[in-house]
């Protein structure tokens, strides 16, 4: 059990004595999510920017459990080494805090997220308006709740937009899992750990462009595109609450 | 209007910002001459300070403490590990101050601001040797398991004044904590006990069932102040920090005994009369973090 990403090997996080919470029967009817919440409904999300003061835009978003801080610095001078371009560059991170996960600093594992937050975010921002600079987003997940990677790439666009970074359109990101015949949207971090398989869409709602999907797992056709219409239905809900959220902000400002 | 100097005839024709800007020192020190701050404060008066206990609920105790705009999220998680032969009775405590790149301009990923260690190696020793914690109210079971307390703290928005921000939710944060029940089985290992299991199967014998508090004495505040020629400036904000370099940490504990007191070197040294100043003001700041502590751990409890 000693956690292997810990800084000092001796040590352990204490477990409960019970098995490991096996995956429920979700061919019962009567499954419930754990949090009560139905199939096809989102967490609640709670949106702020202008979270962090030293950073030209910043955004922080709580959903559920899930709370992360995105700031956004630049644009400014490109590293030394880069070559000279015509387009602005765009250098994103994701990381973790130690005590994001249940178990200290596992949350260093997805190495991958912070391409993944880059190549999601870079078909909406207008390279050309900030030429031979750029822009970092920079992300730390202070709790992981599950569908970290969706809320991240949320939060970054809305603090792209609080940063005055010029974009096409503000970028929502949702993800399906699926359970069996199940679909379930936005699933928390006990429902990621015994699902299927997992689709992630992340879309520009007014343009009406993906930037990014993924799947994995196991997937039918059928289930695909039962799964791709609940993502772009609720990024576009998604996308209301991020542009009522920076209304608020401008709204605040200008009194 | 204002002293003499070579930008003083600028500044008549040249936009407050850009005086901000081109000329730092000379802006500060017209201020400095009216007893006053750019962002509205006396030379003495610290930054608004609040402190939110529990904001992380996959931790074990945590808070969150801002001073003005610089913000500190602490969080402590307890694992178990075994005590040394020469402390068979004692656990153990491990502090990490981390600077994220979301906090300021200057940290890249990857590239971890020196600052950070600096300010990690501050806090670990004012700790430790502060006597808050007794390491002996660590122990689970002597010489075979004891609690081992991990305190991460994350600067979440850097302007100024780190050090006392990030002791200040330390602090809070250890006041927050609530230590897990656990029982220890017959190859020494450790279990949480939950809610059910406390219905009473044998062999569950919870073992700390009345050490879930520690108990925190001679808590350490601090105060960290600039020195610039003859002025003393409490509580600086990073564009202050950034122009006048030498800063003077005091930590006092809450009976009012120095702790640490760290000068880093910087262009001004410091008379002795500088540092009873320093001392006097810190008191002073002890008394308002003391009443701000109490206040959010009375909250907390009504909650």
């Amino acid at each position: 059990m000693a956690t292997k990403a810990s800084a000092s090997p001796s040590t352990y996080s204490p477990s409960t004595r019970r098995r490991k919470q096996e995956r429920p029967n979700i061919k019962d009817p009567d499954w419930v999510r754990s949090d009560g919440r139905g199939f096809h409904q989102c967490r609640p999300a709670f949106l702020r920017t202008g979270a962090v003061n030293a950073a030209a835009g910043s955004a922080y978003a709580e959903f559920g459990n899930t709370k992360v801080i995105v700031s956004v610095f630049g644009p400014r001078e490109s590293k030394k080494a880069m070559m000279y371009s015509d387009i602005g560059r765009l250098n994103c991170n994701i990381s973790y805090t130690t005590f994001a996960t249940s178990i200290r600093g596992q949350g260093s594992d997805h190495k991958e997220y912070s391409s993944m937050l880059h190549k999601a975010l870079e078909g909406a921002i207008i390279l050309e308006s900030f030429p031979k600079t750029t822009v970092d987003v920079f992300a730390l997940v202070l709790e992981s709740g599950g569908s970290d990677l969706p809320v991240v790439i949320s939060c970054a666009s809305l603090a792209l937009a609080d940063a005055g970074i010029m974009m096409y359109d503000l970028v929502a990101a949702v993800s399906v899992s699926c359970l069996g015949t199940n679909l379930i949207i936005d699933p928390v971090l006990e429902e990621e750990s015994y699902q299927d398989g997992s689709l992630m869409i992340t879309f520009m709602p007014s343009r009406n462009e993906v930037t990014q999907m993924t799947i994995t797992g196991e997937w039918s056709t059928q289930k695909i595109h039962e799964a791709m219409e609940l993502c772009l239905d609720a990024c576009s809900k998604l996308r209301t609450i991020m542009s009522s959220c920076l209304k608020e902000a401008a709204f605040a400002s200008n009194e | 209007m204002g002293p003499s100097s070579s930008s003083a005839d600028l500044s008549a024709e040249m936009e407050v910002d850009a005086f901000r800007r081109l000329f730092p020192l000379q802006f500060y020190e017209r201020h400095l001459l009216e007893s006053i701050r750019p962002d509205g404060r006396t030379h003495q008066q610290a930054r608004d300070t609040t402190l939110a206990l529990g904001a992380v609920a996959s931790a074990d105790g945590s808070a969150l403490a801002k001073i003005g705009c610089t913000t500190m999220l602490a969080a402590i998680k307890m694992e178990v590990m075994t005590p040394t032969t020469d402390l068979p009775d004692e656990g153990n405590l491990t502090i990490e101050f981390h600077m994220p790149p979301i906090c300021s301009p200057i940290v890249r990923p990857g590239k971890p601001a020196d600052i950070a260690a600096v300010i990690s190696k501050e806090l670990s020793d004012t700790i430790l040797s502060s006597g808050m914690i007794n390491l002996k109210e660590l122990s689970l079971v002597s010489g075979k398991t004891a609690w081992m307390a991990y305190l991460d703290i994350y600067c979440l928005d850097a302007d100024g004044a780190l050090f006392d921000a990030a002791l200040l939710s330390a602090v809070a944060a250890f006041s927050h904590l609530q230590i897990p029940v656990v029982s220890v089985n017959d190859e020494g290992k450790v279990f949480i006990v939950s809610e059910e299991d406390k219905a009473g199967k044998p062999g569950n014998e919870p073992v700390n069932i009345d050490k879930r508090k520690l108990v925190l004495s001679n808590i350490p505040y601090s105060l960290t102040c600039l020195l610039h020629k003859n002025y003393i400036l409490a509580d600086p904000t990073a564009e202050e920090e950034s122009i006048m370099e030498t800063s003077l940490t005091v930590v006092l504990n809450s009976s009012r005994q120095l702790v640490s007191l760290y000068k880093p070197g910087g262009p001004v040294l410091a008379y002795t009369s500088a540092l009873q100043d320093c001392v006097a003001m810190t008191m002073q700041r002890v008394k308002e973090l003391q009443k701000i502590l109490n206040e959010a751990i009375s909250d907390m409890e009504v909650v």
